[in-house]
């Protein structure tokens, strides 16, 4: 029998039926191939009409070609009716059908702009296999950015290890981890594969579950925190990428910060590609111009 | 002769009639340095060391350490214990040379070398010999700065990539060979047509750099790298031997007036103007400060270093080495860093 994969986060598709896209101005795309999710985000004259989220696999042009099939699914539109397409991510180079590559750091920028509104001057992403703290002005342009180096604890990655280490749908993790009677001190916050050693060895000292969970949220917090304070936390402040789901981390990053991050109007997992196709929009109009 | 440092006075070897060699490393990983050298000494030095333990140097008659770092330093005491090299000599170029004792406490120290050097090549150096290696260390170095001219102007002339060849290849080629060849490029510079953009125009800075790859990967996303501070480029060519009746001591005084290596920039830092001095000269519109991971000195350096670039208005990124490079996560910090000179068309 398959083991259970409780890292499995939700992977979906959507889009605006009330939005007729058919003899519309400007239809632009972005595609944000990740280390571990992939997105595609379609807007129609700048407005928000489809998205799909899903996982990256071994192969990134089959990966940004799947995310932009399930984006575009039931809309009756195809690649060709898109204007201009933008990619982004890891995988940025390897979408096949774009039209220009832009980095992730530039697309969470803009995208986190968008979604939560152009007073955002940080914006933390907290992507599948790294973390970047980006400083932006009001269009959403970056003027400083910092990234993990060398490392992967306190990013998605790690806390999927974690939500299969512990049998525990990843999802619930968020909520889960504040069912504690006391905050537990944050287990290792340098490397995933300690932290997993030494919550292996809290679960067989007896620690609840919940308690190890909130160990590792907190430990994932304190890792991005240090990150953020090596570049400075200017309001206001948001949180893209998966770990922006996730309520456990979300809380305590704030609770450390001192500081209450935007709340999103959106998936924040979007955000790079839903920045990718801004740039798009621009890009089609420079180039109509 | 292999040089551990870019303070060793080639002039003095090359009187004697013997070729330096600045001993680099390979950015291969390897296994063969643990057990000599500490785990928080820079990838530098344990790449350097590697390259004797694995007998790549095996040509070298000799070893000089000029005092920089401890960390170079403990690799040269471990080559001198545990690879065959038949002559060593460490010289103990000073730190503090912001003090006027400083030039002559390192003639003596030349002269020391200079009967080293006396020694191994078995034969007494004279003014002639110390003229001949003056002259030639400064026809190389006024060369290179002929060629660091053709980086100056909207077009730059050459790649950083092309320049670091060129500095690095002068560390181990004979002077004189090297100085024809550069005589050859110069004549051909002027009319050289460039079939690429220039883009943004970046000064590199920080540790000991030869990563060949790493500025390739710079070139290739939008930029050129118009100028330097390493020690593979401009500080260890910038400023040549002003020539005295006392050789040595002309020798001496060019190195402790040479643009310093962090280690020696102190209480003062008298690189900082310099650096800006170079960013006004070759127009440079952003700076790279890289940094090999547990190098302290230039650790020291690049909080205020990168605080001088912003109150210049010139934007930097920092990124930390290894022996072996990240070549694709460097990549996304170094097309997020030029996007922000360049982004204005995306919004």
């Amino acid at each position: 029998m398959a083991e259970k994969e409780f890292w499995r986060w939700k992977e979906y598709n959507w889009h605006d039926e009330n939005i007729d896209w058919h003899g519309c101005d400007a239809i632009t795309a972005g595609v944000d191939v990740g280390s571990v999710s992939s997105q595609a985000v379609i807007l129609v004259d700048g407005k928000l009409y489809a998205f799909a989220t899903t996982r990256t696999g071994s192969d990134s042009p089959k990966s940004a070609q799947k995310a932009m099939d399930w984006a575009l699914e039931d809309t009756g539109m195809t690649l060709d009716d898109i204007h201009y397409k933008v990619g982004t991510g890891y995988g940025r180079v390897n979408v096949p059908f774009a039209d220009r590559a832009i980095t992730e750091i530039a697309c969470h920028a803009r995208g986190g702009n968008f979604m939560y509104g152009n007073s955002v001057r940080t914006i933390l992403d907290m992507g599948g296999q790294d973390c970047k703290a980006i400083h932006c002005d009001e269009r959403g342009k970056v003027t400083n950015f910092l990234m993990n180096d060398k490392c992967a604890a306190g990013t998605g990655r790690g806390m999927e290890v974690f939500a299969n280490l512990l049998s525990v749908p990843i999802e619930d993790i968020g909520e889960l981890s504040f069912q504690v009677e006391k905050e537990p001190e944050p287990v290792s916050s340098t490397c995933v594969v300690f932290a997993k050693t030494e919550a292996s060895a809290l679960l067989r000292k007896g620690w609840p579950k919940n308690k190890v969970i909130a160990a590792y949220c907190n430990a994932m917090a304190h890792r991005v925190v240090t990150l953020l304070e090596r570049i400075g936390v200017e309001k206001d402040f948001a949180i893209t990428g998966g770990i922006g789901k996730n309520i456990g981390v979300v809380r305590r990053i704030e609770k450390e910060l001192g500081i209450t991050a935007l709340k999103a109007d959106g998936d924040t997992q979007t955000a790079g590609a839903l920045g990718a196709a801004l740039f798009g929009k621009a890009l089609l109009e420079k180039s109509r111009k | 002769m292999g040089c551990f440092c870019s303070y060793v006075p080639e002039e003095i070897l090359v009187a004697g009639n013997i070729l330096p060699v600045r001993v680099l490393g390979s950015h291969e990983p390897q296994n063969v340095t643990e057990p000599y050298l500490f785990g928080m000494y820079c990838p530098f030095c344990r790449d350097v060391l590697a390259q004797g333990l694995k007998g790549r140097y095996d040509y070298l008659d000799g070893i000089t350490l000029s005092q920089s770092c401890l960390h170079i330093r403990q690799s040269f005491i471990a080559w001198r214990e545990h690879v065959e090299v038949p002559f060593n000599y460490y010289i103990y170029m000073p730190n503090k040379v912001q003090t006027k004792a400083a030039t002559p406490y390192l003639k003596t120290e030349f002269e020391k070398y200079k009967a080293h050097v006396e020694e191994v090549v078995g034969k007494e150096l004279t003014d002639d010999d110390l003229d001949r290696g003056i002259a030639a260390l400064n026809r190389n170095r006024e060369l290179m700065h002929k060629v660091y001219e053709y980086r100056k102007g909207d077009t730059p002339m050459l790649t950083g990539l092309e320049a670091m060849y060129m500095t690095v290849s002068g560390m181990w080629v004979d002077k004189d060979e090297h100085s024809a060849e550069m005589e050859k490029v110069l004549e051909q510079l002027p009319d050289r047509q460039m079939i690429r953009d220039t883009g943004t125009r970046l000064l590199v800075v920080g540790s000991e750099n030869d990563d060949t790859a790493f500025i390739d990967m710079v070139e290739s996303v939008g930029a050129t790298v118009v100028v330097d501070d390493h020690c593979t480029g401009t500080r260890w060519f910038w400023n040549s031997v002003e020539t005295g009746d006392d050789r040595i001591n002309s020798i001496a005084d060019r190195y402790i007036k040479r643009p310093p290596c962090p280690t020696k920039d102190w209480e003062e830092r008298w690189r900082f103007p310099h650096i800006l001095q170079l960013c006004k000269d070759f127009n440079v519109e952003g700076a790279i400060v890289i940094q090999q991971k547990f190098c302290d000195p230039h650790e020291c350096d690049i909080m205020p270093l990168r605080k001088t670039f912003d109150e210049a208005n010139i934007p930097s990124l920092f990124l930390e080495f290894d022996v072996t490079v990240p070549i694709g996560q460097f990549k996304v910090r170094v097309e997020a860093f030029l996007e922000m000179f360049g982004v204005d068309d995306l919004f």
